[in-house]
């Protein structure tokens, strides 16, 4: 209504009230077609693997064991009742970590990692990434790989 | 002025919100909050509870790459809690997929655990649909045009009325099931082993080819049909097969509404696909020439129990396979094929078996197909069909032709009966009067006594007295020809006996003097099928016709050759210059054409019927 200016004749200031209006309509218009497009932009599904995904039942991962998923790229650890998923994408070039005895190894520039995944030798800037592990309700362990977690983070089964 | 501007961009400004609207908030977002929601509430604890407050709706996907060609299913954006066990009573959307002992899965620790998990398969796989809609109907197939909505539970708008309710049912499945499961007996498909059953039963093999399984050439291939086809055309054709295709000359088979049901999923399993492949692993088996058949033996054999004796086993066999589709007999017409209800009296064994064998080895020009039965099938088909020895006690003319007669010469006599279009020859037009009236009674006479060997014409002195057939014959003058018969004078000039001996040049120059002037009509083969054969009415002969050429008599031919056969196209060739010598090198030609047929196979392969044969002595 700042605009609304008074003047003498009426019939100006209902003018002034349509001009207003008009404008006011217009912006807005151009408005949601920009935050359209500004929406648009980003992609609301891509053709990657989803980030979340089941990885069997804990029954399949039996105490002490370091099972590495090759088509998932992540290794599942569990010691007791302790379970953890920990990524096998090389931080150097993204090759595929294999494991080893004492904890991964990488066969592209001999990039070197212990159990836990920090780095001990080679290029590698980085420690490997832990991913979220949860349960579904029907039984299967879940891994959310956007949502990574401290290195020794536990899913307590 | 000012006041139409704003209006107008009021206008715009609701327009662009309500496409915002639609373009930005989704079915599929308040179908996900929802089971957020509900999940919160049955959560065990806070952490689930925290993070289930954590997720937010997005487009959920089930990317699979390790089965088959790679597929994208967006199922699980509506349909959110598919694993979830909490929610197995809930309403569509949000409910659990059932768990099912048949599909594979197995109970462990009180927890179900899916053989056909849906991250290794995806939801198309089995259900159809379009994977990738986010919208019920893009996602279900519900639009017209979309090949293969969700099988069993989507009917779309255009599908007929009556078949409707039938296209509704889990086992529609079956048919995916056994994309993969292909062996022949799968207890998990039972539809599609009952429907690959019938197809072979009900004889569809013997038209149809279906790679693998069968190779009819008569009627549309069938590989793919599932892939084509929707199972309402698929219905629709088996039960009314002139609804899609109005000159189609598939017959009604009959089925009762199962088993259509179970030949519709059959066929709809026959996508010339194996989901389980990539299209690599496809090309590579379509290279790779042993592959292992279904025979329609290997499944006729053990489908009929076997009776007692011959005839009652070939009476189930004729039942069992549908013979009535096409043929008569008794009550049952299928109105495509020549009635069998005198077939004892009218048709030898050894005619019977050579036909059913090879059925253009007695009728060359037969549309019937060559079906694969065991001899012992053959066998107790033929003791059958031989016992159908019911002479029928008819009393004037008008009543033989109308029991006989009529089913290929019309009730008219003019030759269009219902089964004449896919007779060939095609029976006589009996009210042609230009043909009736220059021939002779006798000729007349022995061809409805003797029958016209190698067409389906059949010898009716063998069920009819001689009053009878002189009776039925006055029935077609007085009722057909309505004309007096002029006084016919034999042509003195055409010799009883082809007065010119066979010989290398006579058969040479008669071959000379046909590729000349007959050839047109009766085709470079003397099949019958020259270039102009397509407009004349009757058909120009098959002079390829071994058994009608064989019995032929020269007098006839002769006679034929030099003054034509009125009524049809054949001129009289005297008055274009050709001589008596000329016809008898013509005559000598097509005699070699039809060289005698080679010595009967060994005698080990020829049915054994003696004993068991029901055949009476006349």
């Amino acid at each position: 209504m700042s605009e609304n200016h008074h003047h003498d004749k009426p019939g100006n200031s209902r003018r002034s009230i349509l001009s207003w209006f008009t404008g006011a309509a217009l912006a807005g218009s151009a408005a949601i077609s920009a935050l359209a497009n500004l929406v648009f932009l980003k992609p609301r599904a891509t053709y990657g693997q989803p980030s979340r995904y089941s990885i069997g039942k804990p029954d399949d991962f039996p105490s002490g064991t370091r099972i590495s998923l090759d088509s998932r790229r992540v290794c599942v650890v569990r010691e007791g009742q302790k379970l953890a998923v920990i990524s096998t994408i090389c931080t150097h070039l993204g090759c595929t970590v294999g494991v080893s005895d004492t904890g991964f190894a990488c066969p592209c520039h001999g990039s070197r990692y212990d159990q836990d995944g920090n780095v001990v030798g080679g290029p590698a800037p980085k420690s490997l990434a832990w991913y979220k592990v949860s349960l579904a309700p029907n039984g299967d362990l879940e891994v959310d790989t956007n949502l990574p977690v401290d290195q020794g983070t536990y899913y307590n089964l | 002025m000012k006041l139409a501007l704003a209006i107008a961009s009021a206008i715009i400004l609701i327009v662009h919100g309500l496409v915002f609207y639609d373009q930005f908030f989704h079915k599929w977002e308040r179908h996900q909050t929802a089971y957020f929601d509900q999940a919160r509430t049955q959560a065990r604890n806070d952490a689930e509870r925290a993070e289930l407050s954590d997720r937010s709706p997005k487009i959920e996907q089930i990317i699979v790459t390790q089965f088959g060609d790679n597929r994208v299913d967006r199922c699980t954006t509506c349909h959110l809690a598919i694993d979830d066990p909490r929610f197995k009573d809930h309403f569509q959307p949000l409910k659990t997929h059932p768990y099912s002992a048949a599909l594979g899965d197995v109970q462990r620790n009180g927890r179900w655990e899916r053989r056909h998990k849906f991250t290794d398969f995806g939801c198309t796989v089995c259900h159809d649909g379009q994977g990738r809609g986010l919208e019920t109907e893009y996602a279900h197939g519900n639009d017209e045009h979309w090949n293969d909505p969700l099988t069993g539970y989507v009917t779309q708008a255009n599908w007929r009325k009556e078949f409707k309710t039938h296209l509704v049912g889990k086992e529609y499945m079956e048919a995916n099931c056994a994309q993969c499961h292909t062996e022949e007996n799968f207890p998990g498909t039972p539809h599609v082993n009952r429907g690959r059953e019938l197809f072979f039963r009900t004889n569809c093999y013997g038209c149809h080819k279906i790679e693998g399984l069968s190779e009819g050439t008569l009627a549309p291939e069938l590989s793919e049909a599932g892939h084509k086809f929707k199972i309402d055309y698929l219905w629709e054709s088996i039960v009314d097969p002139r609804a899609n295709l109005a000159t189609s000359f598939m017959p009604k088979f009959n089925l009762s509404d199962e088993d259509v049901k179970c030949l519709v999923v059959f066929l709809k399993s026959r996508r010339g696909v194996n989901f389980a492949e990539t299209s690599l692993a496809r090309y590579r088996t379509r290279m790779s020439p042993a592959k292992a058949e279904i025979t329609p033996e290997a499944v006729l054999n053990k489908a009929v129990p076997k009776a007692a004796d011959l005839v009652s086993q070939g009476k189930q066999l004729f039942e069992d396979r549908a013979c009535t589709a096409c043929h008569k007999l008794g009550e049952k017409d299928g109105g495509i094929a020549p009635d069998l209800s005198f077939e004892g009296k009218l048709k030898d064994e050894e005619w019977l078996r050579d036909h059913f064998r090879t059925p253009r080895s007695r009728v060359p020009d037969s549309i019937m197909p060559a079906f694969r039965f065991s001899d012992s099938d053959f066998a107790a088909l033929t003791a059958y069909l031989a016992s159908q020895q019911a002479g029928a006690k008819l009393a004037d003319g008008a009543e033989i032709f109308k029991t006989l007669c009529s089913r290929c010469h019309g009730d008219k006599g003019d030759g269009q009966g219902k089964t004449a279009y896919y007779l060939d020859p095609a029976p006589r037009d009996l009210t042609k009067r230009a043909f009736m009236n220059s021939k002779p009674d006798d000729r007349f006479i022995k061809s409805i006594t003797d029958g016209v060997p190698g067409t389906s014409m059949p010898a009716w002195g063998k069920t009819l007295s001689d009053e009878q057939v002189h009776a039925v014959l006055g029935y077609v003058r007085t009722t057909f020809v309505k004309e007096p018969q002029r006084n016919l004078k034999a042509h003195a000039n055409v010799p009883d006996a082809n007065p010119t001996p066979t010989s290398k040049a006579s058969v040479a120059n008669g071959e000379a003097t046909f590729l000349k002037r007959c050839a047109g009509c009766h085709g470079l083969k003397g099949d019958g099928k020259g270039p102009n054969s397509l407009d004349i009415v009757p058909r120009p002969r098959n002079l390829r016709n071994r058994w009608f050429v064989t019995t032929l008599n020269d007098r006839r031919a002769l006679e034929s050759i030099l003054y034509g056969v009125q009524g049809t196209a054949m001129p009289s060739w005297i008055d274009y210059g050709l001589t008596v010598k000329d016809a008898a090198d013509l005559l000598n030609y097509i005699r070699s054409l039809n060289p005698p047929p080679a010595p009967a196979p060994a005698a080990g392969k020829t049915i054994a019927t003696a004993g068991t044969s029901p055949r009476g002595t006349e």
